[in-house]
């Protein structure tokens, strides 16, 4: 029977240790590789295509849930993390399972049994990213990041650089400072993840910045156009212009 | 409320000073005014005197009772001109009452007393107003006094509270990736288990028996500090690096407990969670004029990081800071060319 390669995603050695271990015990189980953050991790999976990932959620660079964001291709997921407010949004990816650190042998037997069936049996892996993140309950604090992917490299764009948010069918185009970028999520993703101080959703189609708004012109009979900074002219619908009214308090 | 008088030894004897005062200052005025003493004048003093004390004794009841319920200006004044009317009258004819029935000469007694009713009059005013005056000042000066006892002991009762809280809990997430890494080390390596559970039972112990607010010493800070970061250590092993320059004369140095850990928790926090390279974290003490100086660096990975900070530690360090030493202690946090600063003065005495 072919092995099943798995890759272990973790910061601390101790954990991928205990991990390791513990995978002993499972014969078909092959460990390919370990990382200790999220950049070489997603490279790692990227590359070599492994069938079962063990992920830490908080780890340098990126975490575990922005490497499911970007990663294209999606092996069977275990969650390992001490971070229990992460743990329905892991469920809701679809992952196999999620493991509370410290976790007992008996709940991790279980987790790789139940990965090992799926892989078996070829069912479907985790969710695209998108679809988790639109579930995502509102979280506690903002994003203060997003990941993008750009052929083969990894963009991080700090939320204040975002100028503002287009939607485009499955996608999102995102306007930062220094250019854009294409990423498959939802305009409700961003309407509530983004600070809200900061980004009002001037029309169906657009999320913008307030800072960077230079004026808004009347545009036909009951619409408005939103000039910004760099020249960018947007529509705004009525609900947008109720928005902006209340936000800018005009 | 307590009669201010009755209920106290000491103020009793000073009333009946103030009254045997009154009743002499009334008799000289009256020897003045006539040239002669006589028996009738001084038993009439005497006795009228004795009076209003009884009378000005009982006023308190009324008037603390109207004081209380908080009735507009008019009608207090109405109250104490009703008040003033009904008592000056009542001694007046209590008086007249008791001294006529003591001389009967009826003659002398006549005379007297139409001499001197107007003067008495004016005198039974004098007095009226005296006595509502004091009350009114011990009324006002107790519910003064009583005011900001309440209020010191609200204040302390808060600050209290808020020292408790402030006093930085110990975060789940290291206490739960720590009994992993023990989870771990039981298998790989039970020695080092061993010493990392007794390490975290220490931390623990230091964390959680400080029930009171009592300063410790600097070296017990650091001792701590070195057990938690020992135990991060384990979990991130070259990761993180440590070093300390503390001078012997800081050691002793008092300082609230646990106040320096949310600082370490944050270079932790900042720098070796987001950070794939080696995160040093430097600890600088020396004392500078009256105060102890501690400056503590780490360097942290300048790419945007995942979770913005929200700066809790730091407010948390600076608010325990000010409850300690009102303005007398001072954090400043600098964030400069990938190195995050921060320089804390605490007087050393």
């Amino acid at each position: 029977m072919e092995k099943i390669r798995t890759i272990i995603i973790d910061d601390e050695a101790p954990a991928r240790e205990i991990i390791k271990h513990y995978l002993n015990e499972f014969e078909p189980v092959e460990v390919i590789a370990e990382c200790s953050d999220g950049f070489s991790g997603l490279k790692s999976v990227s590359f070599m295509k492994p069938d079962l990932v063990f992920l830490d959620i908080q780890m340098p660079r990126l975490t575990g849930i922005e490497m499911l964001e970007v990663m294209t291709e999606k092996p069977q997921i275990i969650f390992t993390t001490a971070y229990d407010q992460f743990a329905i949004r892991a469920f809701e990816l679809n992952a196999v399972d999620y493991l509370l650190k410290p976790f007992p042998k008996r709940r991790f037997t279980e987790a790789v049994n139940k990965a090992i069936d799926k892989i078996r049996s070829g069912q479907g892996t985790a969710q695209p990213a998108n679809q988790l993140l639109e579930k995502m309950p509102d979280s506690a604090q903002p994003v203060s990041r997003v990941v993008v992917r750009k052929g083969n490299s990894i963009n991080l764009i700090p939320v204040e650089n975002i100028r503002y948010v287009e939607s485009q069918d499955d996608y999102v185009m995102i306007h930062h400072s220094a250019g854009k970028a294409l990423k498959q999520q939802t305009m409700k993703y961003y309407e509530e993840n983004l600070p809200k101080t900061d980004f009002v959703r001037i029309h169906r189609s657009y999320i913008v910045k307030v800072e960077e708004i230079k004026r808004i012109e009347p545009y036909g009979k009951d619409n408005h156009v939103a000039i910004l900074n760099a020249g960018d002219k947007l529509p705004v619908s009525r609900a947008g212009y109720k928005e902006l009214k209340k936000e800018l308090d005009f | 409320m307590k009669h201010p008088v009755l209920s106290n030894k000491v103020r009793l004897i000073i009333w009946w000073l103030a009254w045997l005062i009154l009743a002499l200052g009334q008799l000289l005025s009256y020897y003045l005014g006539s040239g002669t003493i006589t028996a009738l004048s001084v038993s009439d003093n005497a006795i009228s005197m004795l009076i209003f004390s009884g009378l000005a004794l009982s006023i308190w009841y009324p008037f603390s009772y109207f004081n209380n319920i908080k009735t507009g200006a008019g009608a207090m004044i109405s109250n104490i001109l009703a008040g003033g009317a009904v008592s000056i009258t009542l001694w007046i004819l209590l008086t007249r009452l008791i001294v006529s029935s003591l001389f009967r000469s009826s003659e002398e007694f006549t005379l007297y007393w139409d001499d001197t009713f107007y003067f008495r009059i004016g005198s039974g005013v004098f007095i009226y107003i005296l006595v509502v005056v004091s009350y009114y000042l011990f009324l006002s000066l107790t519910t003064l006094s009583e005011k900001k006892a309440r209020e010191a002991r609200l204040e302390t009762l808060v600050k209290e509270t808020e020292l408790r809280m402030l006093r930085s809990q110990i975060n789940p997430h290291f206490l739960f990736n720590s009994l992993n890494s023990v989870s771990s080390l039981t298998i790989t390596d039970p020695g080092k288990a061993r010493e990392m559970v007794i390490k975290l039972s220490e931390f623990m112990r230091y964390a959680l028996s400080r029930k009171d607010e009592q300063p410790v010493t600097l070296r017990s800070e650091l001792e701590n500090l070195s057990l938690y970061l020992d135990i991060e250590k384990v979990r991130f092993g070259d990761k993180l690096t440590t070093e300390e320059n503390i001078g012997e004369e800081c050691l002793e140095v008092k300082l609230p407990v646990m106040l320096l850990q949310p600082l370490y928790e944050n270079a932790i926090k900042h720098g070796v969670y987001e950070s794939t390279e080696s995160v040093r974290i430097s600890t600088v003490a020396r004392i500078t004029g009256d105060y102890l100086e501690l400056v503590i660096k780490n360097n942290y990975d300048i790419a945007p990081s995942s979770a913005k900070g929200t700066g809790t530690g730091l407010i948390n360090v600076q608010r325990r800071l000010e409850l300690y030493y009102g303005n007398r202690a001072s954090l400043r946090a600098l964030k400069e060319n990938g190195i995050f600063t921060v320089t804390l003065y605490i007087p050393s005495e």
